[in-house]
């Protein structure tokens, strides 16, 4: 029997020293996940994958989130509120009154919108570095792929930017956050001034315009992809705020070239239909210089891409609220159109742009009436007596995919048009004496408006709102506030030197005390 | 590998039944009885000849094979001291007498084997099963609330949900749940077990203890043993079962319809009131409609069902058990929701040899589980009471007329919709199954001195999970269009293969042990899911392949999974000298596969020193024991994440962008991917852990107890860090966190003729602390979502995560209050548009500089209780019982988040505390705000006004029972039972039992069951 006895120890022993000889075992990378190492970086036809993947960023949540746009509107003239509930997000209604105490400081929405911004910039820096491991890869020889690489990180980098300027013109002076690989770095980095960021964004657009694609975006080979032109628009938004009300300023040169530039391109013309150019005929036109791409790719059902969360997309955010018997047009009724603007769209005659811009909510907000669009569709008032919503955003069922039922489904959301480039243009030229009247000329007549000859800053300014009206980047805000106009239009409620920007969200300072 | 390991065990095992030989034995019967006589159930084994055994039937009467080398027999009961009798013949009457409360020969169940009670140096808690059993519980873990010093159960009160449970405080963030060992098999949770299952469990609280379980100890251990029979024991049956009904307890008293509506004319919503009185009648000072949501919501009498039986027997070679129980349990929301199961327990071991005995132990659980809606109850917090369940005159509503609240113009969207329907358009079904075969084999040598024991233990799990919206139309938020089917399929393959060797010898007054074993284990999870619109509402058409419009593609699907594989090695040694000198020393090296750093060590070191055993104790009566402790050692825990160590990348269709999206085509996506650069090489969690103790018995053990000191630092501590710029957060290890504490438990047990009583009393206190932040100042956290608003803050030298937020001085009374005080003054300076009334909460200025600022905010409290303690009382006359337990928390902060959620949805119900409290002018109360600042930003700033204290005392169970013999022969109790009947609290919520930071959010109510139960045993 002892021999048994000794089998089994021996059995025991044996299994303890088969197991301790498996290290291996405890050897198992983690398991549905894709480590960055793996990446084949001499595999060239992967190098444009980082830079979709921050398109993808900045059109899924971090340029069009639903508070966020909420935030950039409210502070212009050109809305009425924030939510259609007096009481429901009443620091909107605080922002809108330039209030900046610590009830502001600790609102959520601003620091969703500090966080959209920059989740966009650190994506283009992790892009960046990613890029950056490809071009090491790249064959010195091989100057076409070179190129291709340093298009691409031009791409990102506008991206990047873009991010920085939003950042900048809702909390002034902000970090410029052009390196985050380095964790620590998040919480020591320190403040930029307002200038210096547009500094940045100029210098970065300079360094990246002549890597860009020579083309429109809708000819580039990634169709709707920044190109030259979209760099050359942004750099003279940086410089204008540069330049400010002063007319002498050697910015506005910076302005006149690089709108002249894109002009003498000879690639971009105006969307002939201002009314369709927000709808499907519109999506990615010959005027467009930087679009956020959508599609619901033809399907009623499953795959879709939209702006934001289901519930919460930068469409039905701004749809008409109230009981819409069922109909795909309706929405959250947030931010809607101010009689003002309607107001000024009307007294200037401008038909066409105000049919774009202002649709109805039933008769005067009524809940039990219906106006029909000028598509066809009828739109019912609701509780809140809200009279108008967004035209920009609307998009007709006829329009819609058969079996889509979500407002805004499949459409684009337009951010820079050839139209800023002719402003821009018309304006550079007033301020430096020269004859402006060509550009606008093209704005209006797109329009439907007369021509005006030796048009002046103050006409200038008065398009600009009307033709960017309700357009969600607060470039009606900015115009103001560049121009030194900002008291004259909200009163003594605006403080200059303090009520251009909103402070900086108290958690974010809590977390780097240097944005204190 | 796993394979050659299996082929080695077979050839072994069946190698060594070869040589199985019978050794001479004879037959001794007898009966054991008490002092009076009276017949015992009694365990009865031969002294020196381990597994050779029996339980004596319902009158005392016994029968037992003896090897003729025997000599003596050990007979033991419950409340009976252990004795040795020798064996004087064939037939052998025994009599036990009573015991006092403390048994230092009782056998306790510890990591890997068994000591005798008084020999341990650990704080080790052996949990009593007959009173765990007494509660009306869905999970095992329940029955320990209040039951065991140091252990803190925190329950949910939602069917099927798994109770949080902590021990000694809280020292990791990544899993506060302790290890529980289910007849050697590792288990997160133990809800597929009935209490009525349960032999033994043994908490494992402090290093000396748990240090054998190494990486996965830090939270504590349980040892869960699950009843066998013994050898030559006549087959005995037991049922145990109840019928129960549940009622919701403590449920908040909402708003009514016309304090709702006085709510919103005082904050300016007229049209609001003014709409539902247009629609639905009343007047606006007292509307007609006045919908009590949880009323409509809830229902009282949601059954309970549990059935329990269990048998028990063995032959002279072979012992077995099997047991069957079956729960529903049917939840407390009026809507289809359930829980159903049954588990089947087999359990054999066969001797096969003198010196070999193998054996098989097999759970199978099969549950059905229909999940409510919980967003409805979050709904009816929030609803309005002024609209109507259902509304016939919506014209559009489909299939039901169910009711909205955008007649009042309150915007709906999800937290607004209406609850009932949202209860009602659900269909949430987990189907799953549970196997968990182990099987070991245990070998004897040198006079038992060497015991070889070798088990695999296995689990295999897999669910089904159904979940169904159908088409439907409320409003234009609330609405299905299209119908949607999510199928998913997940598996659970773990294994743990153990091998254990243990010595066992003494030589004069000198005992020892050691335990050398090794353990291999690894565990899977894999999850499968398909989506699909347009599925017919008929159940049999819920394949993805029937929806999408007949073109049968589904329009989501994806995988998850995990693996991780472990490695261990141990040791423990015990010696003691005459049972007064005590050590217990254990290592164990621990491999896992989660980390960069593959290793980690984890030793301990108990003494004990029996005071009552030394010569000088012998001449006082006072203590029959007195024994002083200490222990130190390391502990891991297994829970931090598995960590890659490496930047991962995001790929696939949500991280691809689209291109070519342009006038009437749709574009496509190019392949994108975004790598998350933000990662930590993370390390093992650590926790250090001294323990000092005495345990005690006096006054003829009547009265016995422990006290223990505890301290445990957990080094290292690894949790998600929030960063600037971005909602992503970063795993790292980053800080080092502290508790202490007392824990004390008393018993006392008494006897008076008939009349027995017993009162246990338990508590625990606690300090936590953050001893170490690596160099950063702070960190701020807080509940997901509303981490920016109402932050909890992680400071050193302060409890971890305590609520950070301005101190609330009181409420202006007056505009001359208000111009007197500087904050106000200068705010309303400012802000002339929406300056500070009379009825805003007036922040104390903190650092006196006459504006509120950042520098204001100072801690507000914490979530974790100073103080947990239980009470269990026990009474018994002739044959009926009596028992109350109770338990509660003190000296803990709840945040509000219910209440402070009115920052984001103003136009929320609100707790009729809430309304009534309310701010109505000059010295109505200096607490709560008027009604229409309660809804201005100034009032909802992070502040002591949502901080409340979160003491409570629950009375857990009460239960009378009866015992009386059918037959004369077979032994039955009928009990009644009241579970949760009472609670007193002072908190403004449902429950203050909260998980997590205590943000509560929670809006379940907890249930009292009032049950009749039957237990026979023949």
């Amino acid at each position: 029997m002892k021999k048994y006895q000794y089998i089994v120890v021996g059995g025991c022993i044996g299994m303890a020293s088969l197991l301790s000889g498996c290290e291996k075992f405890l050897d198992k990378p983690l398991e549905n996940q894709q480590r960055s190492e793996e990446i084949d970086y001499t595999d060239l036809s992967l190098m444009y994958a980082p830079v979709s993947g921050v398109y993808r960023a900045a059109s899924d949540d971090n340029l069009v989130h639903w508070i966020d746009l909420s935030i950039r509107c409210v502070r212009e003239d050109d809305y009425e509120r924030g939510a259609p509930s007096p009481n429901d997000n009443p620091e909107l209604m605080a922002i809108k009154h330039f209030q900046r105490d610590v009830t502001i400081q600790s609102y959520w929405g601003l620091n969703q919108s500090w966080i959209s911004y920059y989740s966009l910039a650190i994506a283009a820096n992790s892009a960046l570095t990613e890029l950056g491991h490809f071009a090491e890869a790249i064959p010195s020889g091989n100057t076409a792929d070179a190129a291709l690489n340093r298009q691409y990180q031009a791409e990102v980098r506008f991206l990047r930017a873009y991010a920085h300027l939003m950042a900048s013109r809702l909390f002034g002076d902000v970090p410029i956050l052009s390196d985050s690989d380095d964790i620590a770095r998040l919480t020591t980095i320190e403040k930029s001034t307002v200038a210096e960021v547009r500094q940045f964004i100029i210098d970065e657009m300079d360094a990246c315009a002549a890597d860009l694609e020579d083309a429109r975006p809708n000819q580039s080979i990634h169709v709707g992809a920044v190109t030259k032109y979209s760099a050359l628009l942004l750099k003279a938004k940086a410089a204008a705020d540069l330049a400010g009300n002063d007319s002498a300023s050697p910015y506005w040169d910076v302005v006149l070239d690089a709108t002249n530039q894109i002009i003498e391109s000879n690639k971009f013309s105006l969307y002939p239909d201002f009314y369709q150019l927000f709808k499907l005929p519109g999506k990615l036109s010959d005027e467009s210089l930087f679009e956020l791409q959508f599609s619901d790719f033809g399907l009623p059902a499953g795959d879709i891409v939209r702006p934001g969360i289901d519930w919460g997309t930068f469409f039905r955010w701004q749809g008409p609220a109230g009981d819409q018997r069922g109909s795909a047009i309706s929405g959250a009724g947030w931010v809607p159109p101010s009689q003002d603007i309607v107001n000024f769209l009307t007294n200037r005659g401008d038909d066409t742009r105000l049919k774009t811009t202002i649709l109805y909510c039933g008769e005067d907000g009524d809940p039990d009436t219906y106006v029909e669009t000028p598509s066809g569709d009828r739109v019912y008032g609701n509780p809140f007596g809200t009279k108008y919503f967004n035209g920009k955003t609307y998009l007709p069922v006829s329009q819609m995919t058969e079996g889509r039922l979500e407002y805004g489904a499949n459409n684009n959301v337009r951010i820079l048009r050839y139209a800023d480039v002719l402003l821009l243009n018309a304006e550079a030229k007033v301020r430096k004496g020269q004859n402006g009247d060509e550009p606008f000329r093209l704005i209006r007549e797109r329009a439907d408006m007369e021509p005006i000859t030796g048009v002046t800053l103050d006409q200038i300014l008065d398009e600009r709102r009307a033709e960017f009206a309700c357009e969600w980047w607060g470039e009606r805000f900015n115009d103001l506030v560049r121009t030194g106009r900002a008291q004259q239009v909200f009163g003594s409620e605006f403080v200059p030197g303090q009520s251009e920007y909103v402070p900086i969200p108290q958690t974010q300072i809590d977390a780097n005390t240097n944005f204190r | 590998m796993n394979k050659n390991l299996l082929k080695l065990a077979m050839v072994t095992l069946l190698s060594c039944t070869y040589g199985f030989v019978q050794a001479q034995s004879s037959v001794v019967t007898g009966t054991v009885t008490d002092a009076g006589g009276n017949p015992l159930v009694a365990s009865v084994t031969v002294k020196n000849a381990p597994g050779i055994g029996t339980t004596t039937s319902e009158t005392g009467a016994f029968t037992l094979t003896v090897p003729q080398t025997a000599d003596s027999l050990v007979v033991s009961s419950v409340g009976y001291v252990r004795q040795a009798f020798a064996i004087s013949g064939t037939v052998l009457n025994l009599q036990l007498t009573a015991d006092g409360a403390f048994n230092l020969d009782e056998v306790v169940v510890i990591g890997y084997g068994t000591q005798r009670k008084g020999d341990l140096t650990a704080p080790v808690a052996t949990v009593n099963m007959e009173n765990a059993a007494k509660r009306t519980i869905s999970t095992p873990m329940d029955a320990l609330q209040g039951a065991v010093a140091g252990v803190q159960v925190v329950s949910s009160g939602a069917p099927g949900t798994t109770p949080t449970v902590r021990v000694r405080g809280v020292g990791s963030f990544n899993n506060e749940n302790p290890l529980y060992v289910v007849d050697g098999m590792f288990m997160d949770n133990i809800d597929f077990l009935n209490p009525n299952d349960i032999a033994d469990m043994s908490v494992l609280k402090d290093a000396s203890g748990a240090a054998i379980y190494g990486v996965r100890a830090a939270n504590g251990v349980i040892i869960v043993t699950t009843k066998k029979g013994s050898l030559n024991m006549k087959p005995r049956v037991t049922y145990n079962g109840y019928v129960g009904v549940q009622t919701p307890n403590n449920v908040l008293k909402m708003a009514d319809g016309s304090q709702f509506a006085a709510y919103s004319l005082a904050k300016g919503e007229n049209s609001v009131v003014e709409s539902s009185v247009s629609k639905f009648g009343g007047t606006n000072a007292s509307p007609a409609m006045s919908t009590d949501w949880y009323g409509e919501l809830l229902r009282s009498g949601a059954l309970i069902t549990n059935h329990n039986l269990d048998v028990q027997g063995g032959s002279d070679k072979i012992t077995y058990t099997f047991g069957i129980n079956y729960l529903d349990q049917d939840g407390i929301m009026d809507a289809e929701n359930y829980h159903r199961k049954y588990n089947i327990r087999m359990q054999a071991e066969a001797r096969v040899a003198s010196w070999l005995k193998i054996g098989f132990t097999g759970h199978l659980n099969n549950s059905n589980q229909f999940s409510p809606n919980n967003a409805a109850f979050r709904q009816a917090y929030f609803a309005s009471p002024l609209y109507p369940v259902y509304d016939p005159s919506l014209e559009l509503a489909k299939p039901v007329k169910f009711g909205t609240s955008s007649s009042l113009g309150i915007p709906t969207g999800f937290w607004f919709n209406n609850p009932i329907a949202t209860a009602y358009y659900n269909h949430n079904e987990s189907k799953g199954f549970q196997i968990l075969p182990s099987a070991y084999l245990e070998a004897n040598f040198w006079d038992n001195k060497l015991t070889f024991r070798s088990q695999l233990s296995q689990r295999y799990q897999s669910a089904h999970a159904i979940g169904y919206t159908p088409v439907y139309y409320i409003d234009n938020d609330q609405r299905s269009d299209r119908s949607y089917l999510r199928s998913a399929q997940t598996r659970n393959t773990n294994y743990i293969l153990d091998n254990l060797l243990t010595y066992r010898d003494e030589a004069g007054s000198h005992h020892w042990t050691v335990l050398l074993g090794q353990s291999a284990r690894e565990e899977r999870w894999r999850e499968t899911w398909v989506s699909a619109n347009d599925v017919p509402e008929s159940s049999e058409f819920w394949y993805v392949g029937q929806g999408a419009q007949g073109t049968g593609s589904a329009t989501g699907y994806g995988e998850g999974g995990f693996r991780n594989a472990g490695i261990s090695y141990f040791a423990r040694g015990t010696y003691d000298y005459d049972s007064k000198y005590l050590l217990t020393a254990t290592f164990r090296a621990d491999g896992s596969s989660k980390y960069q750093t593959k290793w980690g060590y984890f030793p301990s070191l108990g003494l004990g020193w029996v005071l009552s055993r030394e010569k000088f104790m012998e001449n006082q009566s006072l203590f029959d024991l007195l024994k002083v402790r200490g222990s130190w050692g390391l502990l891991g825990n297994d829970g931090i994440q598995p960590n890659a160590g490496y930047a991962i990348v995001n790929s696939g269709n949500n991280y691809s962008a689209i291109f070519g999206s342009m006038g009437s085509t749709y574009g496509s996506r190019i392949p994108g991917y975004r790598v998350g650069r933000f990662f930590t090489q993370v390390r093992w969690e650590m926790v250090e852990e001294w323990d000092g103790g005495i345990d005690f018995a006096l006054l003829d053990n009547r009265l016995s107890g422990a006290v223990d000191y505890y301290y445990r630092k957990t080094k290292d501590l690894a949790f998600d860090r929030p960063i600037p710029f971005m909602w992503d957060r970063v795993y790292g290890n980053w800080g080092s966190v502290a508790n202490s504490g007392w824990e004390i438990g008393l018993d006392w047990k008494d006897q008076a003729g008939e009349f027995a009583y017993s009162i246990g009393v338990n508590a625990t206190t606690l300090k936590n602390k953050v001893v170490d932040l690596g160099g950063l100042a702070n960190i701020m956290n807080g509940f997901p979502e509303w981490s920016a608003e109402f932050p909890a803050r992680i400071e050193e030298g302060q409890p971890i995560n305590y609520y950070y937020g301005y101190e609330v001085a009181g409420v202006y009374q007056s505009q001359a209050e208000i111009d007197a005080d500087p904050i106000a003054r200068q705010y309303n300076e400012a802000n002339p548009g929406s300056p500070i009334l009379p009825g805003y909460l007036r922040y104390k200025d903190q650092n006196s500089n006459g504006e509120l600022d950042e520098a204001d905010r100072v801690n507000l409290g914490n979530y974790l209780p100073k103080l947990t303690y239980g009470l269990n009382i026990g009474l018994s006359y002739k044959q009926f019982d009596f028992s109350v337990a109770l338990q509660g928390v003190a000296g803990n902060k709840i945040h509000n988040l219910n209440r402070a959620m009115r920052r984001k949805y103003p136009q929320m119900n609100m707790d009729q505390a809430f309304y009534e409290g309310l701010w109505t002018g000059e010295g109505s109360t200096n607490a709560y705000p008027s009604a229409q600042g309660s809804v201005a930003s100034w009032n909802l700033q992070a502040s002591s006004f949502f901080v409340e204290s979160g003491a409570y005392l629950r009375v857990q169970n009460i239960q009378a029972g009866y015992r009386f013999n059918i037959q004369g022969a077979i032994p039955v109790r009928i009990f009644a039972t009241a579970d949760r009947p009472f609670i007193f609290t002072r908190y403004n919520g449902f429950t203050p039992e909260i998980t997590g930071m205590g943000y509560d959010a929670n809006v379940y109510p907890v249930s009292s069951t009032y049950s009749l139960g039957l237990n026979v045993s023949f």
